[in-house]
C-alpha cells in the first residue's frame, strides 16, 4: 500500500527503485510479495523460513561446483577421434589463444564470482541464523549484492545448450558428470539468490545490530 | 495529482544497495555503508558514454571473424552474420532466425532503446512513463543474456580440438562482442529511471 501520511517509521518503508514512491512493507504475511502500484516494480517478498532455504541451496550448490570443476564436462567424438572439455578449460583455452582478458572475464563470470558469492552468502546467513553480530556483516552483504549482477551461471548453461544444438549434427556428444553438476548448480544458485531478498536480508542485518546494541546497553546499565 | 509521495519529495534518499530510506544529506548509508545519492550520479552522461562505446564496439563485433574453423588444413573465418547466411543456405531457417534475433537484433535494439530512454527523460511523452519504465527494466534484464554468443565460442573452442581433422579457434570479434555486452550492461546500470518520474512530477506542478 502506498504511504500517504507524513509521519512514517522509515525503517519499515522502502522507496520503489524505479519511480521513488514510498511504500510501507512491514505488514507482509508469509509468502506475500509487494509490487510498486505506480510502475509495477517488484519490491520485496516475505518468507519466514527464507534463510534456512538459502542455507540449504547455498551449501548444496557449493558441493555441486566442486563436482563441476573436477570431472569432464563434454566429450566430442568424430571419425574415431575424440576431444574432452572440462569447465575451467572454457576459460583457459582462450588464454592459450592469446585472449587473456576474455579468459579472465569468462572465468570470473562462470566460476570465480558465483563461488565467491556462495561463500559470502554462507557466512552471512550463518551469522544471521546464529544471531551473531559480526562487524564484517554489512561489508559482506554489500559485496554479495554488488557481485549479483555479474554472475552469469544461468547464461552460461543456456550457452552450453545452444552449443549442443549447433554441433549435434556434426558429431557424437557425450555429456559428462560435470555437465549435470553444473546444470543442477545453476538452478540451485538461482534459487539461493532469489531466496535472499534484498530488503528482508538487510532488515535482518539491521535488527541483529540493533538488538545487540540494546543488550550491550542493558549490560552496562547493570 | 497524487496523495502518495516520493522519497525525494520528503527529503529522503533510498540507498541503492540495501534500499534503506535515509536523509539525503547523509554521505554514507548507516545500514550498509554505501554512498548515498538522491539519484544516480551523472546518470545521463555516464549512460551515454557507455552507449557510445558500445555502439563503436558493435561495428568490429559484426565485421571481424568471431570463430575460425581449421578443417583438414583449410581455415574458414566466420562472422556472426556469415553464420546466419550459412544456416539459411543449409535450410535451417528457424535456427538462423533465432541466432539472427539473439546475436544481431537484440544487442542493436538494446542500444537503440537505451538511446531513446536517455532522450525521453526530458522530451518523452509523460503519459507513457510507466511503459518506458517497463521498457527499461526489460532492457536491464536482457543485458547479460547477450553474452551467450561469447560463451558458445568459448565452449566450442574448448570442446573441439581434433588435432589435424577439426580445430575451432576464437576470432577477435569475440572480444569486441563481449565489450558490447559489458558496456551496454554498464549503460543500463548507470541509467536512473526515477529521472523520468521526476520529470512527470515537475510537469504536474
Amino acid at each position: 500500500m502506498a504511504v500517504t501520511g507524513s509521519s512514517i517509521e522509515e525503517i519499515n518503508c522502502l522507496a520503489c527503485p524505479s519511480c521513488d514512491l514510498v511504500f510501507d512493507v512491514s505488514k507482509l504475511g508469509e509468502g506475500e510479495s509487494a509490487r510498486c502500484t505506480r510502475c509495477g516494480h517488484f519490491l520485496t517478498v516475505y518468507r519466514e523460513d527464507a534463510l534456512h532455504r538459502v542455507m540449504a541451496f547455498t551449501s548444496s550448490a557449493l558441493i555441486l561446483m566442486v563436482l563441476a570443476c573436477s570431472f569432464p564436462f563434454m566429450t566430442f567424438k568424430a571419425s574415431g577421434l575424440e576431444s574432452v572439455m572440462t569447465l575451467p578449460e572454457t576459460a583457459l583455452k582462450l588464454w592459450v589463444y592469446d585472449m587473456p582478458g576474455l579468459s579472465l572475464l569468462v572465468a570470473a563470470f562462470i566460476i570465480i564470482i558465483p563461488t565467491l558469492m556462495l561463500f559470502l552468502i554462507l557466512f552471512l546467513v550463518s551469522a544471521l541464523l546464529l544471531n551473531r553480530n559480526y562487524s564484517w556483516l554489512p561489508r559482506v552483504g554489500r559485496l554479495v549484492y554488488t557481485l549479483e549482477s555479474w554472475s552469469m551461471v544461468e547464461v552460461f548453461f543456456i550457452g552450453v545448450l545452444v552449443s549442443l544444438v549447433k554441433i549435434a549434427k556434426m558429431a557424437t556428444i557425450v555429456m559428462g558428470i560435470s555437465f549435470w553438476a553444473y546444470g543442477a548448480f545453476s538452478i540451485l544458485f538461482i534459487l539461493a539468490m532469489s531466496g535472499l531478498d534484498r530488503a528482508q536480508c538487510w532488515q535482518r542485518i539491521e535488527a541483529l545490530r540493533l538488538s545487540n546494541l540494546d543488550s550491550e546497553k542493558a549490560g552496562s546499565d547493570e | 495529482m497524487n496523495s502518495s509521495l516520493t522519497a525525494a519529495s520528503r527529503g529522503l534518499a533510498s540507498c541503492h544497495l540495501c534500499l534503506k530510506l535515509v536523509s539525503h544529506t547523509l554521505h554514507d548509508c548507516p545500514r550498509c555503508g554505501s554512498a548515498i545519492h538522491l539519484r544516480k550520479e551523472n546518470s545521463l552522461q555516464r549512460t551515454l558514454a557507455f552507449l557510445i562505446t558500445a555502439s563503436i564496439l558493435y561495428i568490429p563485433a559484426n565485421l571481424l571473424p568471431i570463430m575460425i574453423t581449421d578443417q583438414l588444413g583449410r581455415s574458414t573465418e566466420s562472422t556472426i552474420l556469415g553464420g546466419v547466411v550459412l544456416l539459411i543456405e543449409l535450410g535451417s531457417i528457424p535456427i538462423a532466425l533465432v541466432i539472427f534475433i539473439a546475436s544481431v537484433m537484440i544487442p542493436l535494439a538494446k542500444l537503440l532503446v537505451m538511446f531513446y530512454l536517455c532522450w525521453s527523460v526530458h522530451h518523452g511523452p509523460p503519459e507513457i512513463t510507466r511503459q518506458r519504465t517497463v521498457l527499461y527494466r526489460m532492457t536491464e534484464f536482457i543485458g547479460k543474456w547477450s553474452l551467450i554468443d561469447v560463451f558458445v565460442v568459448a565452449i566450442l573452442v574448448a570442446l573441439i580440438h581434433l588435432s589435424s581433422l577439426l580445430v575451432i579457434r576464437p576470432g577477435i570479434a569475440t572480444v569486441a562482442f563481449a565489450g558490447v555486452v559489458i558496456t551496454s550492461m554498464l549503460a543500463a546500470e548507470s541509467f536512473d529511471p526515477r529521472l523520468m518520474w521526476d520529470q512527470l512530477e515537475a510537469e504536474d506542478e
